[in-house]
């Protein structure tokens, strides 16, 4: 499964590059909102890798080498989580960084814990769909990815941003109650996905 | 004990089918698998490798049934070679082996480097920036680094200029030296699979019409060249096929054991045989 990584890493490899620097400039800028777009839009990634499979069908190469099904579902989702892991850790390191600057505001943690827990939460909801369908078929599915990310950033944001009394209040529900729907969603999803990219290839 | 064993496989996608498919290929041996575009050549290799379920039947690859768990293992010995090589575009050949280094336990990066020589296949260039028989090359490169005991071959030598696919066929013939060694390949090159497979097996319309040895299969027939009367005078079962060859001659595939030994037959070649075959199938 650590072959299947790294090639996805090799895959987007160019793309890689704008991404840092993406995360970077939406980090840099002052909002709950761009900060956590950063982080979100990692969950997107996957996508752009399974886009270059389907055009190459390396699926068809997977088959013949030691993989499982199991194996090559869960090398898209550690590249996802690989992904959103990386931007946080990003994310935070120049976020950190800024709050030196009283302008860009306080570094917080909690966003960034929703932020990537929002990213599982949409990998695991739209990846059973890409391996159903492929990437191709399932670009409705890429086009609620989209909405998604965009609805959980501007939460994200619209919470953070309203007040540090609201992020208090609803401290435990981001403390406990979306890591554990994360963990939830991706036990059901995993399987799932496991099942449907098997019926795709018989 | 065999390399691979296929009994009795169906496999229906609707419009096509793979029926009865009963194949057997001795281990240390080559078997060439011919047949027409849609014959069901690729499928039977997909069944093989599990890549798909048959509806009934029983495949067995290296001593394992393909349907087991232990298969996953058993596939670090089955180097293959699909019709095209299916690496994403961006990938180089540098990039391919450090992948194949974490996929396979036993990668030789040594052997792969020098495969990567061998064939001149620059390392640090992108793949879509690769002639198909550039690509072909590094699939055949990545399929004998990992030390395996079987090479599964769908189409490998299709694309390669005549001198590189010699050297290739060449590099299939050392590769049988070692006695466990064996290889299934697929092709449309007949003469290729004359040259170098010890079994012929024909797929025609998803059916298996014949699997033999190849010198046997050579010896069993013979191309009878003469006039129509003398044609018609031939036992029915003893033509599999003819076809007229102009100003009234006949050209006919016989079955020298069904024509008097007097009768002067030309020897066949391997597409002389295929061709008849089919042909013959279709007139009766």
């Amino acid at each position: 499964m650590r072959a299947l990584v790294l090639k996805d890493c090799y895959v987007i490899g160019k793309q890689l590059k704008f991404f840092l620097l993406f995360i970077l400039i939406m980090s840099a800028i002052p909002s709950s909102f761009n900060n956590a777009f950063a982080v979100v839009y990692a969950a997107m990634l996957p996508y752009t890798a399974m886009a270059y499979d389907e055009r190459s069908r390396w699926d068809q190469m997977t088959a013949m080498m030691p993989y499982s099904r199991r194996d090559v579902v869960l090398g898209k989702y550690a590249f996802g989580w690989l992904c959103i892991l990386a931007a946080a850790g990003l994310s935070a390191v120049v976020q950190l960084l800024l709050s030196i600057f009283p302008y860009f505001g306080a570094f917080s943690p909690i966003v960034l814990l929703v932020s990537v827990c929002s990213g599982v939460c949409i990998l695991s909801i739209t990846l059973p769909l890409m391996f159903r369908f492929g990437v191709e078929k399932g670009r409705l599915a890429m086009f609620f990815l989209i909405f998604l990310v965009c609805a959980s950033a501007g939460t994200i944001g619209s919470i953070s941003d309203s007040g540090a009394n609201f992020l208090t209040a609803y401290r435990d529900v981001a403390l406990l109650g979306l890591p554990l729907l994360a963990v939830v969603l991706t036990l059901v999803s995993l399987p799932l996905s496991v099942w449907l990219y098997g019926r795709r290839q018989r | 004990m065999n390399a691979i064993e296929l009994s009795h496989i169906c496999k229906s996608f609707g419009s096509f089918s793979i029926e009865d498919l009963c194949l057997t290929v001795p281990r240390g041996t080559i078997c060439g698998l011919a047949g027409e575009n849609g014959a069901g050549k690729s499928t039977t290799i997909r069944l093989l490798m599990n890549a798909l379920r048959p509806d009934s039947g029983f495949a067995a690859v290296l001593g394992v049934d393909t349907a087991s768990p232990e298969f996953l293992a058993v596939k670090e010995d089955v180097g293959v070679v699909l019709d095209e090589a299916y690496f994403p575009e961006v990938l180089s050949a540098a990039q391919v082996g450090k992948i194949m280094a974490k996929t396979y336990r036993r990668w030789d990066g040594a052997c792969y480097d020098a495969y990567l020589d061998r064939f001149a296949l620059p390392p640090n260039k992108a793949f879509k920036d690769f002639s198909r028989g550039m690509k072909m090359k590094l699939a055949i490169a990545v399929a004998l680094s990992h030390q395996p005991r079987l090479l599964i071959l769908d189409e490998a030598t299709s694309g390669l200029d005549p001198i590189v696919r010699d050297e290739v066929l060449e590099l299939f013939n050392e590769f049988t030296r070692e006695e466990d060694h064996s290889i299934l390949i697929s092709s449309h090159i007949l003469s290729d699979l004359e040259k170098l497979c010890d079994y012929i097996a024909f797929l025609h319309q998803g059916r298996l019409l014949f699997c033999e040895e190849k010198d046997a299969l050579l010896e069993k027939y013979g191309i009878f060249v003469g006039t129509a009367e003398q044609a018609d005078s031939l036992l029915r079962e003893a033509v599999v096929g003819r076809e007229a060859s102009g100003l009234g001659g006949v050209r006919a595939l016989v079955r020298r054991a069904d024509v008097p030994d007097s009768l002067t037959l030309e020897k066949p070649t391997l597409e002389d045989i295929i061709l008849f075959t089919v042909k013959g199938g279709r007139a009766s």
